[in-house]
């Protein structure tokens, strides 16, 4: 394999220059003229109540304010935030039981954040102070927050299609008895010699991505809706948008800012329905909504929490027979993503080890708290808890390695991966266990804290993930790419892909570098513009680097393939016995046989007719590289993450000391944005395991909206870590490249739990891991130390 | 709504304003002067995201300051790093390091790292991190961002 030039390099990020001088714009940075407010006023008291008043005569009458919309006064179509209507096909979607149950303004608010009327004003000042003259009454109704309180027979229906408040349940049509798996785990569970089991609780993690929400949107003259935004996904709000105002998709753009973090939260649409409204009631002005920090916790939505039953039994030499799980997800007030996540969840669970049967059933039920959506690693987080938790449960009882287990009864190339029928088609787990079980003292630390004296305890533990690259074949992977190259010699690669700040652009550019053989200058990715690109699904799924990446390298091909060509007729060769290096095409062997690319490109773009033969002049055409690409696989990442902590059983916290993470990536494009990746995805899923939770008081009322009561991990928190990246290429990804936006949060989660595990000898089954149920555990279990 | 006159020098420039005393230097700074380096991420003082540096050294938050009380202040925005067109060597390093992700954060950590260093030139890792506790980063995992800020601690000494 002939050495890369750009591909492997941790080339400095194409954005980071703007950003280190906070030049980058985001959509709150954007200056309009006679830009206009608009303020979403939401129900901050109650969690679930219906609206019997609503009059906004005093506050129209403030100076500056413009219009103020209620629920009649906007469209009566209700949508779905996510875009699984987008994602698969109209016949799954009614199988899966999806709904489109958002209303613009609500009447019947189903969780506290839920909006009662838009106010346009002249300035933000203005709009809040008529927010406060808004004349509202409500009756509230009665607060649910769990799925127990929510299914009873005599609790309120959220929604006329779901008796029971069972917002989803994995449909029998597509999986056999509401079960996803293989094998039957109840009668192979008899073969057991060790049965352990539990029900664990699952939080309800919040992205807290840096940047809060904002908008801009424009009906102009013409009938052009223009929303600015940072979704994740423009060519997918792009016709959402377009439907929900009646609006051919021609009559519709979506100017994607500059993303200040994702991680699903703006996967498909957060307010833009909102603010578009309020810019077609206003035409020609533009109108910007601008989120409070405050409101992000009560609405945008957040990760599923709910309750995860599990049992696996085994041999008494390790060998796993059975596993059997299910989830119940608190899927919040309206349906979003409740047949996503329910079901990915049990696919990773599928995905990782060689169970000898495993079954997985997956339900959703309505609460009264702000509805569930994606967020990175997308059920995973969930699975990871319990699963690697009763996994070393079993070893223990057992008296085996929870290392040795995992090396011998993971699943690898050829097996089924979270999609049964789709098979790995690479696995580089072993040296990923191997290696980082020794950069983590694995063998001697476990054998120290074996025998443990003191009020402090030590423990290490370990967990494996696997997850994918895209989403095909559950889900639409469809991306296309235009390379327009310019008469230097210089290009364009057009797409709608997004970059979270992940450096998914500056690999992506790495990859067209590499393809066309061209420097990174050379160079310029067009992005954001959904009229500019053709489709593209957007970022989720770690899809960006894999399937972007392959669409992007084909589209490459056929502009170097078109380079060759013409190459090929300039120097009357045949384009087998050419070859191209620095931007120069020639005959093997014979380098002064040569022609610039950029003498092809400028004769394409400046052709003219030689008048003496009434022949153009050399080959004519811009040349462009076209690709709409599907994905033809999702190559799953795998990984080993290693955690050392240090258990205070007096005060039942826990100290991370030392955390190592050791991943299959195929092929890292750009090593230190990998490990960006990697050590970023870590905060979350070590506060998803320590910190990490959204509090409710028994009204539904939201109890820590702030940072400071939401607990994230800090820099001293967080302890020293070590990334391993393991390079043994993919067959399919781009240069070997698989994934890694997503993974790295997930089994820092599982492991945490092991090294506790390991250090105080008790299994706390609720997370987050927090002191109090340290203590609690500790008492409950009668334990001293 | 009282108002008061103050002049603000921001990045070495004299700024004369007329602003009402309930305006945070937050506001002024991005509506009034048009500048939006310095970021909102919470607007209560718990993130970090909108910290300048005041009189050379001294790190506050724009969120929390009256504007009305800053007059005569000499303000330093992570757009005034550049000198000559040149990158204030923490800027440098925060983009050789791969310390910048969705960089929403990062001007104010740009800042935040400048007073870390004026304070004190060659911090320790802990006194680094412990420092940075008041900026909140969800992208990076800080790994980077305080190799970034050890880096920079080293060219400056380098070539004081």
């Amino acid at each position: 394999m002939s050495e890369l030039s750009i591909v492997g390099k941790s080339v400095p990020k194409i954005d980071a220059k703007q950003k280190v001088l906070g030049q980058a714009p985001y959509a709150a940075d954007l200056v309009f003229p006679g830009l206009l407010y608009g303020k979403i006023v939401r129900c901050l008291k109650y969690a679930h109540a219906k609206v019997t008043k609503l009059d906004f005569t005093e506050a129209a009458k403030m100076p500056g304010v413009v219009k103020i919309l209620g629920p009649k006064d906007v469209t009566q179509k209700t949508y779905n935030t996510g875009v699984l209507d987008i994602m698969v096909p109209e016949p799954v979607g009614q199988m899966l039981g999806d709904l489109e149950d958002i209303p613009l303004f609500s009447e019947h608010i189903k969780h506290q954040g839920d909006k009662i009327c838009g106010i346009i004003a002249r300035t933000e000042e203005v709009a809040e102070r008529a927010a406060a003259k808004i004349v509202v009454e409500y009756e509230p109704l009665p607060v649910y927050l769990t799925a127990e309180e929510a299914e009873k027979p005599d609790a309120l229906q959220f929604h006329p299609a779901k008796p029971g408040n069972k917002a989803f349940q994995l449909p029998a049509a597509m999986f056999p008895n509401n079960v996803y798996g293989w094998g039957d785990a109840e009668a192979e569970m008899k073969n057991a010699d060790l049965i352990v089991e539990d029900t664990f609780y699952v939080p309800k993690q919040k992205q807290c991505q840096m940047e809060p929400h904002a908008y801009v949107a424009l009906y102009d003259a013409q009938g052009h809706l223009h929303c600015w935004t940072s979704t994740q996904m423009p060519k997918c709000v792009h016709p959402k948008l377009a439907r929900l105002f009646g609006l051919p998709m021609s009559k519709v753009t979506i100017h994607q800012t500059v993303v200040g973090g994702g991680f699903g939260v703006r996967l498909g649409m957060i307010s833009e329905p909102e603010c578009c409204a309020m810019a077609m009631a206003v035409p020609g002005h533009y109108v910007k909504v601008q989120q409070l920090r405050e409101e992000d916790w009560i609405a945008s939505e957040s990760r599923h929490p709910g309750k995860y039953w599990m049992k696996m039994g085994f041999k008494n030499d390790g060998t796993p027979v059975a596993c059997q799980a299910k989830f119940k997800a608190y899927t919040g007030g309206y349906f979003t993503q409740a047949s996503g996540v329910p079901f990915t969840t049990g696919a990773w669970l599928l995905g990782t080890y060689k169970y000898g049967a495993c079954n997985y059933e997956g339900e959703a039920f309505f609460t009264n708290q702000v509805p569930c959506g994606a967020y990175r690693g997308y059920g995973n987080p969930q699975t990871n808890f319990p699963s690697e938790q009763l996994i070393d449960r079993a070893c223990s009882k057992l008296g085996i390695d929870p290392v040795e287990w995992r090396l011998k009864w993971h699943k690898g190339l050829g097996d089924d991966t979270w999609i049964l029928g789709f098979k790995y088609p690479s696995c580089a787990i072993d040296e990923c266990i191997t290696k980082g079980a020794e950069a983590i003292g694995w063998k001697e630390k476990r054998a120290k804290y074996a025998n443990q004296t003191g009020k402090k305890r030590r423990g290490v533990g370990i967990a494996l993930a696997t997850h994918t690259s895209g989403a095909m074949p559950m889900l639409l992977e469809h991306t296309v790419v235009s390379v327009k190259v310019n008469e230097d010699a210089t290009a364009e690669v057009i797409l709608n892909c997004s970059d979270l700040g992940t450096g998914a652009h500056t690999a992506l550019q790495q990859i067209a570098a590499e393809t066309l053989g061209f420097p990174m200058e050379d160079i310029h990715m067009l992005v954001g513009n959904s009229d500019a690109a053709g489709f593209d699904i957007g970022a989720h799924a770690s899809r960006t680097i894999y399937v972007g990446g392959l669409a992007v390298k084909t589209a490459c091909e056929k502009v170097t393939a078109q380079f060759f060509e013409r190459a090929a007729e300039a120097l009357e060769s045949r384009i087998e016995d050419l070859e191209m290096k620095n931007k120069k095409i020639f005959v093997k062997g014979s380098p002064d046989k040569a022609v610039d690319i950029k003498t092809i490109t400028a004769m394409g773009v400046y052709n003219f007719i030689d008048p003496a033969t009434g022949k153009t002049i050399g080959h004519p055409g811009q040349i462009l590289g076209y690709e709409s690409f599907f994905a033809p696989h999702h190559s799953p990442p795998w990984s080993a993450i290693f955690v050392e902590v240090e258990v205070d059983t007096e005060t039942g916290e826990v100290k991370l000391l030392e955390f190592v993470t050791a991943y299959d990536i195929g092929r890292a494009i750009n090593p230190q944005s990998v490990e960006g990746q990697l050590e970023g995805g870590a905060q979350h899923g070590l506060g998803y395991v320590l910190t990490e939770d959204i509090y409710y008081d028994k009204n539904g009322l939201c109890l820590n909206s702030n940072f400071t009561d939401y607990k994230m991990l800090g820099p001293s928190d967080l302890p020293p870590m070590k990334v391993i990246l393991v390079e043994q290429p993919d067959p399919v990804g781009p240069y070997g490249a698989k994934s890694c936006g997503e993974m790295g949060l997930v089994n820092p989660i599982g492991a945490t739990a092991n090294a506790i595990y390991n250090a105080i000898g008790i299994q706390i089954t609720e997370s987050p891991i927090t002191p109090e149920r340290v203590l609690k555990a500790i008492k409950d279990k009668g334990m001293t130390y | 709504m009282k108002t008061r006159s103050i002049t603000l020098y921001v990045n070495g420039e004299a700024y004369s304003l007329n602003v009402a005393v309930n305006r945070t230097l937050l506001q002024v700074l991005r509506e009034d002067l048009g500048m939006p380096e310095t970021k909102y991420g919470c607007g209560t003082g718990e993130c970090g995201a909108c910290t300048v540096v005041v009189d050379g050294g001294k790190s506050i938050l724009a969120c929390l300051t009256l504007a009305a009380t800053m007059d005569g202040a000499k303000i330093t925005t992570a757009a005034g790093l550049e000198k000559d067109g040149k990158l204030n060597p923490i800027q440098e390093a925060f983009i050789s390091e791969h310390a910048v992700q969705c960089g929403y954060c990062t001007p104010g950590m740009v800042m935040k790292s400048v007073s870390i260093l004026a304070k004190n030139p060659k911090p320790t890792e802990e006194e680094i991190r412990r420092e940075l506790e008041g900026n909140i980063c969800r992208c990076t995992g800080y790994v980077k961002i305080v190799q970034a800020i050890q880096k920079a601690s080293e060219v400056m000494a380098s070539t004081r």
